[in-house]
């Protein structure tokens, strides 16, 4: 030991207002959330832009879903963490850092979307961009938690064809009309509302507790 | 001399012993990359997406070969391009995520050689998952249909996307390796697919997910009765496959390590490959609608192909034999039941033609919006000017059971068809249609119509009475003189009226007969 002395850090000190924001500035930049907010953006200027053109009723519907799944699957790369075990077993505040980051990234998509479509016609309206956006933000952390960061892309995407199909039938019957696939539901219908809320609680909840996967 | 023989011998020997040896390794570099590549672990995904999506609405149309394939064209890029651009996109990132492209650029071998057996290894797992697809569907419909066989050109489009799938993920894997370019690339593709099959400019036709008119679709006149028409899907492939050799193209422009003999080759490919897209989208560009429904493309159409197939009729018979295409075999029975009442109207009578066949529909109007199909009527090509006095029937454009749109009840068929043909019947029996039966009537088919003042007042009245009873249309205004006599001519008892039209048909087609004579 070259240490002249052993600082000794009791068990429930909290950091000061400094250290905090470090800390949170710190866990923001190991998870690459500026790529990702860059990404949400660039979704959501898209959308803006897309919105210019014309389209039938199907792409009016499925174009947001498409550009929303594109959020959800940067927002659930965020989870991947570079330290893996060290950072476990040292960070206290790690959960805590999980759960703001994951629903701070949420509400910033929700925000840039409704900020993006300000104006313009957008089907299905704010309301729909909320649930989908909080269903896909919950699949994609689901889908970090079991697969890790790295492929938490798959779950959104997948779940984009699904949903995208499940709008499609609602011209083309039979229509798919499962509350779990909620992009085809009416923006304010409550069922599929609770399912996005009920997907989006697991996520969090994984992610707060585990953090992501770290194999991939 | 021998001497000198047998040294060109040995340097050919050599030089296929080289060959040889450089082709044992690219097959286990690609036996390698098949075991690792990351599209094995997409198969499943791949396979339920293709069933969620492309299997399902394909499997819900009626079983003709052509609704089926033309359907599955549309949905299975869309089902393929998530899971095998992102599976693309995180091999051509692999090297770049795991810090290893420098230690990888060392070795002897060009980079790109090795890049390419990645994306080959991707691409083969994607086309075997997509023969399986493909396959299960194409062999169900081979059950199910009743006659004709597989349309290969929708299938032929579908398989040359999925290499330009995986080189446009590949490539931007390569370029761009991180974590976040995986989720981009796969939905961007997914959008630009699904974009280009938004209707837009002619030239966004060269899209692999468009397949047919966009204002058509799938439809059960197209290639039933004429071949279907290769010249889109020859100008698809020539756009997927431009894609594809400008992504891998790009790829090999970032092997900067591998000398200058790679990057010619590699900027000439991206140049070509573009080049293929431009004209490939420029061709789409002057396609048009022919009357049978398909998209023809004047530099790429082969006359041979405007022929009608030929086939043998299937046939109910009524009063007269009602014949229909094979392929419509499983709707004989509604329309023996659609033009029963009809038939009954006119059996026996002279003039009745001797037979009513199945025609093919006629597609006219603009390519994008206002098309309108001639199925929902009836043409009328000539009664008798053939000798055979064979009257054309068109079906309804919707089937019953078809998943698109109107949604048609079986019903609604019958009805459908019952109304154009009681006209046609009538009008060849007496000289006039019924003026109330003009429903879906095609330009150009020469209908007289008693609205329009055609034929004497007692022709129209006895069209009219005859639609009255064959079902096929409602009473006339019955405070007009020809109302009020086709009201009591339709009154009258089936036998007695039809004894009266043996006897008077001929004097009352010729205009003889007035009002006040009929009974």
């Amino acid at each position: 030991m070259t240490a002249r002395t052993i600082i000794t850090v009791p068990a429930d000190a909290r950091p000061d207002a400094g250290s905090a924001l470090r800390l949170v500035r710190l866990h923001l930049e190991s998870r690459r959330v500026t790529a990702a907010l860059v990404t949400v953006v660039a979704c959501a200027l898209t959308l803006r832009i897309a919105l210019r053109w014309s389209w039938d009723t199907y792409g009016a519907l499925q174009l947001p879903l498409i550009l929303e799944s594109g959020c959800a699957a940067a927002i659930g790369i965020t989870t991947g963490s570079p330290f893996g075990e060290p950072e476990r077993a040292t960070g206290k505040w790690l959960p805590l850092l999980r759960l703001g980051s994951a629903i701070t990234m949420t509400a910033t998509a929700v925000i840039a979307f409704a900020v993006a479509t300000l104006g313009a016609d957008l089907a299905g309206g704010i309301a729909d961009v909320v649930r989908n956006v909080v269903g896909l933000v919950g699949i994609a952390l689901l889908c970090a938690a079991l697969l890790g960061g790295g492929l938490a892309w798959t779950g959104p995407v997948v779940y984009m064809i699904v949903g995208a199909y499940g709008l499609y039938t609602d011209w083309h019957p039979p229509a798919i009309t499962s509350p779990w696939i909620w992009p085809a539901r009416p923006p304010l219908d409550l069922g599929a509302a609770l399912c996005a809320a009920t997907v989006f609680a697991a996520g969090i909840a994984a992610v707060t507790w585990r953090g992501a996967r770290e194999s991939a | 001399m021998t001497a000198g023989a047998g040294q060109v011998v040995g340097q050919a020997d050599g030089e296929w012993r080289a060959w040889r040896q450089r082709l044992v390794a690219g097959v286990r570099l690609l036996r390698l990359e098949l075991r690792r590549s990351a599209m094995v672990w997409m198969l499943p995904v791949t396979g339920a997406l293709f069933w969620y999506n492309a299997f399902r609405e394909s499997m819900a149309e009626p079983a003709m070969w052509n609704l089926r394939a033309m359907t599955m064209q549309h949905g299975v890029l869309l089902d393929f391009a998530p899971p095998v651009v992102g599976a693309a996109a995180w091999m051509g990132s692999r090297d770049g995520r795991r810090q290893l492209t420098d230690l990888i650029g060392t070795v002897p071998r060009p980079r790109w050689t090795a890049q390419l057996a990645t994306w080959a290894a991707v691409t083969c797992w994607a086309l075997v998952a997509y023969c399986c697809c493909v396959g299960v569907l194409y062999g169900l419909t081979a059950r199910q249909a009743s006659w004709g066989g597989p349309l290969w050109w929708p299938a032929v489009v579908g398989a040359a996307g999925i290499p330009a799938l995986a080189a446009v993920g590949f490539a931007a894997g390569a370029w761009f390796p991180s974590r976040f370019t995986v989720p981009i690339v796969t939905v961007g593709a997914f959008f630009a697919l699904g974009f280009s099959s938004q209707p837009r400019a002619p030239q966004w036709r060269v899209s692999p997910t468009v397949s047919g008119a966009p204002s058509i679709g799938p439809d059960a006149g197209i290639g039933t009765f004429y071949h279907y028409l290769p010249d889109l899907s020859i100008a698809q492939v020539i756009c997927v496959v431009g894609v594809a050799v400008a992504a891998l193209g790009a790829l090999g422009l970032l092997d900067r390590a591998s000398g200058s003999w790679l990057r010619p080759i590699a900027s000439s490919m991206t140049a070509v490959g573009l080049a293929a897209v431009v004209l490939a989208a420029g061709l789409a560009g002057t396609a048009r609608l022919d009357p049978h429904g398909m998209l023809v493309i004047p530099a790429l159409h082969d006359a041979a192909n405007d022929r009608p197939i030929g086939y043998t009729p299937i046939c109910a018979h009524a009063v007269i034999p009602i014949c229909l295409n094979p392929a419509y075999a499983a709707y004989l029975p509604e329309c023996k039941r659609a033009l029963a009442p009809v038939l009954a109207e006119v059996a026996g009578l002279p003039g009745l033609p001797v037979r009513m066949s199945q025609g093919a529909p006629v597609y006219f109007g603009p390519l994008n919006s206002g098309f309108a199909p001639s199925g929902a009527g009836v043409v009328i090509a000539d009664g008798s000017s053939d000798g055979s006095r064979q009257t054309t029937l068109v079906l309804p454009d919707q089937l019953p059971g078809e998943p698109s749109g109107a949604d048609i009840t079986v019903n609604q068929f019958i009805g459908q068809i019952r109304l154009p043909v009681a006209a046609d019947l009538i009008k060849i029996m007496v000289g006039v249609a019924p003026g109330a039966v003009r429903v879906g009537a095609v330009p150009g088919a020469g209908r007289i119509s008693a609205a329009s003042g055609g034929g004497s007042p007692a022709q129209r009245a006895v069209a009219a009475a005859l639609a009255i009873d064959a079902g096929a249309t409602g009473a006339p205004r019955a405070n007009t003189a020809v109302g009020l006599a086709a009201d009591r001519f339709a009154a009258l008892p089936a036998a007695v009226r039809h004894a009266w039209l043996a006897t008077h048909l001929t004097a009352l087609r010729a205009g003889r007969i007035t009002l006040a004579q009929l009974p």
